[in-house]
């Protein structure tokens, strides 16, 4: 279970190999090895390359243009901050779009970890067809952002809706959901949080982690339930949460998917489902601000990294990485 | 289980121990790389700009990309493969796919430097590509008779005119329609509504549809852009006038009041359901999922809606007076003007307008066949009463269509979707129409800027 703390056993293996090469000497051995090592890298080296560093440097130079896809590169030309300074000062849908995504994230990914660690552990007993149940709640994350799925949700959700008919046993008359204003956010909030099962993975495994002992321990000296809960299984959950906290918060981040779905690639009614990911999707492709949506995209990256170097800095109070000295 | 060991005990000793050459030399050879790539990528672009083939024989493959449905397709490859009989040197690489993504995908192979040969543009795009000279210009073609107008309407044509270059030749044309549901309007012995009703009445009458059928009376069109142009050009403006939008808050703020009007006396849906029809979709308009007695369309997608329903419809031209209508490209064929067999593409567009068996293959799916004379021979040969109604209307209205408006501008397609924003605002009573119309305005300013 590596996935419980950061390294992982393959960071040790081109060190330890390299520590080999090095005893048996000889400079020329070395050479060859290090020449066959990029030999043997070179198809994830280039994809790399190909697929994400030359693209990403590019969008980068990119920013700083007005490059707007139809024009040939060489005749793009160098707005300079222009684009970031459009985007602090002068565009009012980005900064909706930015609360939309900051919206978004902070409600469902803090109860989308809360489902996934109270169904982790209730599924983490020793019940007959537990895995049965455990499958079940994973599958809606199998499907993750897919497209099928985001129809389904839409068809649901709207006026004539399953969830209004069901609604409508018990007398309540349902909104139109995923079509008011209201709504909508809420109705891929619901769909993002119903997909806990992969975090709830991570829990389980992290929850099968803890000694027993401990909490033989703990009852021994008188704790119930819920100190054991407290005390034993959040402090030894804490890396499994931290984890799975900073995935979920970089997933909440970059919903698409089902945004572009629901709203037909518009981010509507009213711009209520204007994902930030949408938006510069939106800029880019279909208003053609290609450098301007480079622009957004790299003042996404530095605010996810920004937001991720938060929670490292604030991890170390209550993260604790105990096993090893633990046993 | 236990990968305990943190990697801050083990990296070091790796690190002391790497050879500093290797690396850099690879760093080096990567950044090589990096400003080569690019380059090379450009210097293959600019490789494929050659003009027409010499060997009128060569063989010649040739792209072609379109937006549509299945039936299109069909057409389209059998209208294709007539060429290819007439002219065995010439083959061609079709693609096609669904409206929805289209320009995007169109956007990204330019951007690629792969795009198609000949393609399939409408009006809210075709200036973007031509102001960026990514289109051909068509004029010397057509003043050498290699593509033949004469027999199309001048207007027709010259829609596809943006900065003086012919950037675009009508596949068809078409026109603002107002299609109704005929079926639940003689359930309930209503009348059906005519061409040349005003606005006002045309609410009353769909106020009164309301109370006696509980469908709304009519889909409430204030975010869409063509039945405002249309408004628009009755008050004696436009949506644009040279580089500048062609109204004002004043008058956005009248069409909203207007229709804000037309919710209070409930003569259409509710804010919601406004919303579902305001796609694009045909499948979605509110005519044929019965949630309102109209919706407000191209004339020549009566087919398509009839597809969708089981119900009778019928269709007029917009309220208001017919004149501020014009003689719409519905879509254009535009070469690309990087393209490497350019004379052939304009061929294949000549053929696709102008040979008879060609267009009665095609007949009036991408709108009413351009050249007049082929019109006449599909309108008398046209079986599907859906598209007889079309021609109909469209063939009534061609008497009284007034002037072309000029092609919309680079930012078009941003001014639709923020009309539908700002609309949907005072839809669902987030803002007063006066507001809603600010908010267009400042929006649309900076899209066209």
């Amino acid at each position: 279970m590596a996935l419980t703390t950061a390294p992982d056993p393959t960071r040790r293996g081109p060190g330890s190999d390299r520590a080999h090469a090095q005893r048996r000497g000889p400079g020329r051995f070395r050479h060859s090895e290090g020449l066959a090592g990029y030999v043997f890298l070179s198809p994830w080296l280039i994809g790399l390359m190909g697929v994400t560093a030359i693209p990403m440097l590019l969008s980068l130079y990119l920013s700083f243009t007005n490059y707007d896809i139809l024009t040939p590169f060489s005749e793009v030309e160098w707005v300079g901050l222009a684009n970031y300074e459009r985007m602090f000062t002068a565009d009012p849908s980005y900064w909706h779009a930015v609360r939309v995504t900051l919206t978004f994230a902070l409600i469902a990914v803090p109860l989308k970890l809360g489902a996934a660690l109270g169904v982790a552990l209730l599924l983490n007993r020793a019940w007959r067809g537990v895995g049965l149940f455990r499958g079940l709640f994973y599958l809606p994350s199998l499907l993750g952002g897919s497209v099928a799925l985001a129809i389904v949700w839409v068809n649901m959700f709207n006026r004539d809706g399953a969830f209004n008919s069901l609604l409508s046993l018990f007398g309540i008359t349902g909104k139109p959901w995923v079509n008011d204003p209201d709504w909508a956010l809420e109705t891929l909030m619901v769909l993002a949080i119903w997909q806990f099962g992969a975090p709830m993975v991570i829990f389980l495994a992290g929850l099968k982690q803890v000694p027993t002992e401990l909490y033989e321990a703990a009852s021994v000296d008188g704790a119930g339930r819920f100190r054991q809960f407290r005390n034993v299984t959040l402090p030894m959950l804490s890396p499994v949460i931290f984890f799975n906290l900073v995935l979920e918060t970089i997933n909440g981040f970059q919903g698409f998917t089902a945004a572009f779905v629901l709203s037909n690639g518009t981010g509507g009614p009213v711009d209520s489902t204007l994902m930030y990911t949408l938006n510069l999707y939106i800029t880019g492709f279909t208003d053609l601000n290609m450098g301007y949506a480079s622009a957004m995209a790299w003042v996404f990256l530095l605010a996810i990294a920004v937001i991720t170097a938060i929670f490292f800095s604030t991890g170390r109070f209550w993260v604790h990485y105990s096993d090893g000295e633990d046993r | 289980m236990h990968p305990a060991t943190p990697p801050t005990t083990d990296a070091p000793v790796g690190r002391a121990h790497r050879t500093p050459l290797p690396r850099r030399r690879l760093l080096r050879g990567l950044l090589a790389v990096t400003v080569a790539a690019p380059l090379m990528f450009g210097a293959a672009a600019c490789g494929d700009d050659g003009g027409g083939a010499a060997d009128p024989n060569a063989p010649v493959k040739l792209s072609v990309f379109w937006w549509g449905g299945d039936a299109r397709a069909k057409l389209t490859e059998d209208a294709l493969a007539l060429y290819t009989k007439k002219h065995p040197n010439v083959t061609f690489e079709k693609t096609w796919q669904a409206n929805q993504g289209y320009f995007d995908k169109l956007a990204t192979l330019t951007a690629g430097g792969n795009p198609p040969d000949l393609f399939q543009i409408d009006d809210n795009y075709l200036a973007e590509y031509a102001a960026r000279n990514t289109t051909l210009d068509l004029t010397s073609y057509q003043e050498s008779g290699k593509l033949d107008t004469s027999k199309f309407p001048e207007s027709l044509w010259k829609y596809g005119v943006v900065d003086g270059k012919l950037a675009g030749l009508a596949a068809g044309e078409n026109t603002q329609g107002l299609v109704y549901n005929k079926t639940l309007l003689t359930r309930h012995n209503l009348p059906e509504p005519t061409t040349g009703m005003t606005w006002e009445q045309h609410i009353a009458w769909a106020e009164q549809v309301t109370a006696k059928t509980k469908v709304p009376g009519t889909q409430d069109p204030s975010a869409d852009y063509k039945a405002f142009w249309v408004w628009l050009r009755q008050q004696g403006k436009d949506l644009y006038k040279g580089k500048e939008l062609g109204f004002t808050a004043e008058d956005v703020t009248k069409w909203f009041d207007l229709w804000k009007g037309a919710r209070d006396r409930k003569a259409t849906p509710s804010a919601d359901v406004i919303h579902e029809g305001n796609s694009s979709d045909v499948t979605k308009q509110l005519v044929v999922t019965g949630k309102s007695a109209t919706s407000w369309v191209w004339a020549n997608q009566m087919p398509d809606l009839k597809k969708n329903t089981k119900d009778e419809l019928g269709v007029i031209a917009y309220p208001g007076d017919p004149s501020a209508q014009w003689a719409r490209a519905s879509m254009y064929w535009s070469v690309f003007k990087g393209s490497k067999n350019k004379d052939v593409a304009v061929d294949v567009i000549n053929f696709l307008n102008n040979d008879v068996e060609a267009v009665k293959l095609l007949g009036t799916d991408r709108g009413l066949p351009s050249n007049l004379d082929l019109r006449r021979v599909v309108s008398d040969d046209t079986t599907d009463p859906a598209m007889k109604q079309s021609i109909a209307v469209e063939a009534e209205l061609t008497q009284k269509f007034g002037e072309s408006p000029q092609v919309p501008i680079k930012g078009h397609s941003k001014v639709k979707s923020e009309l539908i924003k700002a609309a949907e605002n005072a839809q669902y009573g987030r803002a007063t129409p006066a507001e809603a119309a600010t908010q267009f305005i400042e929006a649309c300013k900076s899209a066209i800027a």
